[in-house]
C-alpha cells in the first residue's frame, strides 16, 4: 500500500506456483536457449532466465491464457535483457546502432564486391557457425531473427514481443537474413570451402 | 505476378505470412520461372539450416533455481503489494510523455492521476506501446494512429533517452503518453487539453526560465505542470525538480518551434 490505496491486484491468489510451472516454466529451455543467444554467456544467460521468470511470476495474474505464453515470456527476456546492456552501458536499440549497422553492411557489401551474394554455401557451415554469424550483426537484426528464424514466431509474435510494426519485423528479417548469410559466407570463405565464385 | 514482385514478397513469402491470395500469385509464377524458383529455394534453404541449428538444454541447476526462486517468491507473495518493492525496480524513475483529449473531470486534482499512470505504465513489461528512440518516429506514430500532433521533445542532449510512446487516459481523455529514461531512472511528460478549471492544476507555483510551472509530490514521485496553448503538460519523475524544469522548459520551446497544438 502506498499513500493508503491498493496500487495494482497483485494478489498471492493470482499466483499459484504450480499453474506457473505447467504454463510458463515449461519453457525454459527455450527461454534459456534464447539467452544464450542474446548474451553469449552462461552465467549472463542464467541471471537473465531466472529474472525473467520471477518476473513473469510476480506479473502472471496480468498474462492471458488465451495467448502464446511463450512469445510473452519472450518480451519479459529481452526487457530483462535490455535493462542489464543499459545499465553495464552496452549495445542498445537506438538510431544510432542502426546507423552504424547500416553503416557496417554497406562496408561489408563492398568488401565481398565481385562475390555472388547468393552463393550456395549452406552445406559448408560448420557446428557454431550460425551463433558467430549472429554475433556478428546488429542486436535489431539480431533479435528479430533469433524470434523468427531459430524460435519460429510468427511476424504477429515477433512484432509483439518488439513492440514494433510487422512491416519493421519483416524489413529487419529481411536485412538480418541479409547480413546473417554475409556473415557465414565469410566464414565459408575462411573454412576454405568457398575460394571463389562458382 | 512479376519477378520482381516475388522478389519484394520473398521473405514473407519463404515464411508462409502472405495473404492466400498473393501465396498463389507467387507460386503461379515461381511455377514457371527458373530465376525465381531458384532464389526461393535458396531462402528456404537458408531458413532450414537456421531452424536445424542444435538446441542447448537448460542446466538442471538452472532449473532448480528458477523453480526455487518462484516457490520463494510465491510464499513472500502474499505481502507484496506494489512493484515499488520489487529491488530491481526500486530504483527506477519514470518519464513519460502524454497527451489527453476529451471530457475534462476535474474530480481530483491532475496530477494524482498522472503520478498513478505513471507507476501503472513502468510496471507493466512494454510501458511503451511504440518503441521507438526516433521523435520524428514516435510524432509520426501519433498522427497516424489517433490524428495527434505531439511534440516529442529530444533530451538526449541531457542524457535523457526517448524510450517510446502509447495512446493513454487521463481524467477519462485519450492522451499521448512519451516514456523516457536516464539510466535506469524513468520520467513522464503528460499533455492535456486545457481544462476550464485551470486551478485544478495545484501544488506549489514555481518560475523558472521566466515561465510558470506548478510542482507537487505524490507517492514519492515529482511532478511539474504547466499550461501551454491550449494544453496542459505534466510531468513525472524521480528526477529533482531541476532536471525536470530544464524538460519541460525544452519541450516549451520544441513547441513553440513547432505548430501549436
Amino acid at each position: 500500500m502506498i499513500g493508503g490505496q491498493p496500487l495494482f491486484r497483485w494478489t498471492a491468489a493470482g499466483r499459484d506456483p504450480r499453474e506457473f510451472e505447467q504454463v510458463a516454466l515449461v519453457h525454459l529451455d527455450a527461454l534459456y536457449q534464447t539467452a544464450l543467444r542474446l548474451t553469449r554467456s552462461r552465467a549472463e544467460a542464467e541471471d537473465v532466465v531466472q529474472e525473467t521468470f520471477l518476473r513473469a511470476f510476480r506479473a502472471f495474474d496480468r498474462f492471458n491464457p488465451g495467448t502464446n505464453c511463450r512469445a510473452w515470456l519472450y518480451t519479459i527476456l529481452r526487457n530483462v535483457f535490455l535493462n542489464r546492456r543499459r545499465q553495464e552501458g552496452r549495445e542498445v536499440l537506438d538510431p544510432q546502432g542502426m546507423a552504424l549497422a547500416e553503416a557496417a553492411e554497406s562496408a561489408t557489401a563492398c568488401s565481398f564486391t565481385g562475390d555472388n551474394p547468393e552463393e550456395e554455401f549452406f552445406q559448408s557451415v560448420l557446428h557454431g557457425d550460425v551463433d558467430r554469424a549472429l554475433k556478428a550483426i546488429p542486436l535489431v537484426y539480431r533479435e528479430a531473427v533469433i524470434l523468427a528464424d531459430l524460435e519460429g514466431l510468427s511476424y504477429k509474435e515477433v512484432a509483439e514481443v518488439l513492440g514494433c510494426p510487422i512491416g519493421t519485423v519483416m524489413s529487419r528479417l529481411a536485412r538480418g537474413r541479409q547480413q546473417l548469410r554475409r556473415a557465414l559466407s565469410g566464414f565459408a570463405r575462411e573454412h576454405g570451402y568457398l575460394r571463389k565464385t562458382e | 505476378m512479376t519477378c520482381l514482385e516475388v522478389e519484394a514478397r520473398l521473405h514473407p513469402y519463404v515464411d508462409g505470412e502472405l495473404p492466400v491470395e498473393e501465396t498463389a500469385a507467387a507460386d503461379a509464377h515461381v511455377v514457371g520461372c527458373a530465376a525465381c524458383a531458384a532464389l526461393v529455394r535458396r531462402e528456404r534453404a537458408f531458413r532450414r539450416l537456421l531452424r536445424q541449428q542444435p538446441r542447448e538444454s537448460a542446466p538442471p541447476e538452472l532449473r532448480t533455481r528458477v523453480a526455487g526462486a518462484v516457490r520463494q517468491e510465491a510464499r513472500r507473495g502474499g505481502r507484496r503489494v506494489s512493484w515499488l518493492a520489487a529491488p530491481a525496480l526500486a530504483a527506477a524513475a519514470a518519464l513519460v510523455v502524454a497527451v489527453a483529449v476529451s471530457a475534462w473531470r476535474p474530480s481530483e486534482p491532475l496530477v494524482n492521476d498522472l503520478v498513478d499512470k505513471h507507476i501503472a505504465y513502468a510496471q507493466l513489461e512494454r510501458p511503451a506501446e511504440l518503441a521507438s528512440t526516433d521523435p520524428g518516429e514516435v510524432a509520426e506514430w501519433f498522427r497516424q494512429r489517433a490524428g495527434m500532433r505531439v511534440t516529442v521533445p529530444d533530451y538526449s542532449p541531457s542524457g535523457i533517452r526517448l524510450v517510446g510512446a502509447r495512446l493513454a487516459e487521463a481524467h477519462e481523455r485519450r492522451a499521448a503518453y512519451l516514456l523516457y529514461e536516464k539510466g535506469r531512472t524513468l520520467l513522464s511528460v503528460f499533455m492535456l487539453p486545457l481544462p476550464d478549471d485551470a486551478a485544478r492544476l495545484g501544488g506549489t507555483p514555481v518560475s523558472y526560465r521566466g515561465h510558470e510551472y506548478r510542482r507537487d509530490e505524490r507517492k514519492g514521485y515529482h511532478t511539474v505542470t504547466w499550461l501551454d496553448g491550449r494544453a496542459v503538460f505534466g510531468l513525472v519523475s524521480s528526477l529533482d525538480y531541476e532536471a525536470l524544469l530544464e524538460c519541460a522548459d525544452r519541450l516549451r520551446l520544441e513547441r513553440a518551434r513547432t505548430t501549436s497544438l
